[in-house]
């Protein structure tokens, strides 16, 4: 575990200044005294967490629910981490042992709600609940919950002044989070905005941008069509003024040649569909439908299929077959995109 | 839905060679549905010298249907009704191809005028006329040209005066005249607009 490791590393750094025995002594203690409880807290949290997602998985897994218990196991956490400060850790131990058998309890109970109404009005439960016995023993834990957590939030100020005990407990506090995203992912729930095991995997995480932008390059310049009116067409192109088909357009036509990909036909590819005058991408311009040449978006076409098939340019019917081999073109260019 | 994106595109390119073609779509209203085109009578025919106004209304799918045209100008035609201006004309029915454009079937139109088909007549009175005595028929349809679909030059100095009082510039005025064709309201419409 990294909790370990962080722990390990932190210990010997003070203990290897040798000018105040005295210090080093009491280091050489709270280090002590910190591994016990790390290993303690390290056992309970993977016993909570497997015991309180059984739980859960019991009942129903409910979202809300694990974000409840979550912040609840946070709190006591937190307050049992302070509490153990003063005490020595076997008192810990068996408080936080003892609490978390008292929370099962409570999880066998009606649920997380019932145990903060309990809370709040921790006199009417007895009474109120049906099953005397588990609220008694839910608020009994929330009630002692309840202390310590007010006595944690009241003494925050003097416990964040030792640096070693705020990162132990963040870490800590990262341990019980990836525990429980370990623990959702398994049980294949979409865990709540606070569970991102992202920084642990960020740094394994390749990037792989580079490649792409490379493939985007080459995509642009496969596209790219020369206009008459280009500062940088080459001077040996051949002026193109065959495509009159769309007579208005010849102009922003006989400029583009189809340099990058198959020309077919004796016409050039026009740039934008002379007929919803949208740019041609490279599967429309890959498209010939019809033998006269005559050349159009796939979108165009697929209206004008609906409606007489008739090809714009010629006004003849689109050929059957044709459209059949038009239409396995048209899958294998779109199958084609993905992988590019 | 028309294709606005289109129809702006035709606009323009068709507006751009207005003093090659002669042929010149506007917008009618404030929406580019409603249009008004303009071609110039053929010459050496009855309607030389004459300006026609065709309106046309594109319908939902232009350009996968033909827009639909009729003559705004009344004209002494076979093919073209003396009565609405319905046009008899097969690429604004069945032969019409998403290809063709606004500016296209203009020059169609104005093809027709020249070469009229009197056995496919839209208007059988002219259309008899046409076969049975052309120098009537030519005679009536260069009457209706000067009639109808030109502007003498006397009444265009009149227009022009009058928009001019308006407050609108002279040299404006008479661009924004031949523009729409002579037409005064059409003028003060565009001077309007801008």
């Amino acid at each position: 575990m990294v909790y370990d490791s962080i722990a390990n590393a932190l210990i010997p750094t003070p203990a290897s200044n040798p000018k105040d025995f005295n210090k080093k002594k009491r280091v050489n203690r709270t280090a002590k005294l910190k591994q016990s409880k790390l290993d303690v807290r390290r056992e309970q949290w993977l016993s909570q967490v497997s015991i309180r997602f059984d739980v859960n998985w019991l009942f129903g897994v409910f979202i809300v629910k694990n974000k409840g218990c979550k912040e609840e196991n946070r709190g006591t956490d937190r307050a049992k981490t302070r509490a153990s400060d003063m005490h020595p850790s076997n008192e810990g131990e068996t408080r936080t042992i003892g609490k978390l058998v008292i929370n099962r309890g409570g999880e066998e109970n009606d649920g997380l709600m019932n145990h903060y109404s309990d809370w709040e009005s921790p006199s009417n439960s007895p009474t109120s609940h049906t099953s005397s016995l588990a609220s008694n023993r839910s608020v009994t834990n929330f009630t002692g919950g309840s202390s310590s957590r007010s006595s944690s939030s009241s003494s925050g100020g003097c416990y964040s002044g030792s640096m070693t005990e705020e990162d132990d407990g963040d870490d800590g506090c990262l341990d019980d989070w990836e525990a429980i995203a370990d623990a959702l992912a398994a049980d294949e729930i979409k865990s709540d905005h606070n569970v991102s095991p992202e920084p642990q995997v960020h740094d394994h995480n390749i990037n792989p941008e580079p490649v792409e932008t490379v493939k985007d390059d080459r995509v642009q310049v496969n596209r790219r069509a020369w206009r008459p009116d280009d500062a940088f067409r080459p001077q040996g192109l051949p002026n193109l003024l065959k495509q009159n088909s769309f007579p208005m357009n010849s102009e922003r036509n006989h400029g583009c040649g189809a340099w990058g990909f198959k020309n077919t036909g004796l016409t050039p590819v026009p740039t934008t569909c002379p007929i919803c005058c949208e740019d041609l991408d490279l599967t429309d311009s890959s498209f010939l439908p019809c033998p006269c040449g005559y050349r159009l978006c796939l979108f165009c076409y697929k209206r004008i299929l609906e409606d007489n098939g008739r090809c714009p340019g010629c006004r003849k019917q689109y050929e059957q077959p044709e459209q059949g081999i038009a239409s396995s073109k048209l899958a294998r260019s779109y199958s084609m995109i993905p992988s590019r | 839905m028309v294709d606005f994106g289109r129809v702006q595109k035709e606009l323009q390119d068709c507006n751009k060679d207005i003093n090659v073609s002669g042929i010149s779509v506007n917008p009618k209203f404030d929406n580019l549905i409603n249009l008004i085109g303009t071609i110039p009578g053929p010459v050496a025919t009855p309607y030389e010298g004459g300006t026609f106004k065709i309106d046309i209304d594109l319908p939902d799918a232009y350009p996968f249907e033909p827009p639909r045209m009729k003559f705004a100008t009344k004209v002494w035609h076979p093919n073209i009704s003396s009565q609405s201006g319905a046009i008899c004309l097969d690429i604004l029915k069945d032969q019409w191809s998403p290809a063709l454009t606004l500016k296209t079937a203009l020059l169609s139109i104005q093809a027709l005028l020249s070469a009229p088909e009197p056995d496919d007549p839209q208007d059988a009175v002219v259309a008899q006329q046409y076969l049975k005595d052309y120098q009537t028929f030519a005679s009536t349809a260069r009457y209706w040209t000067e009639s109808f679909a030109k502007t003498s030059s006397l009444g265009v100095e009149d227009k022009v005066q009058k928009l001019v009082e308006m407050g609108f510039p002279e040299g404006m005025v008479r661009s924004t005249l031949e523009v729409v064709g002579g037409d005064e309201n059409l003028a003060l419409e565009k001077l309007c607009s801008g």
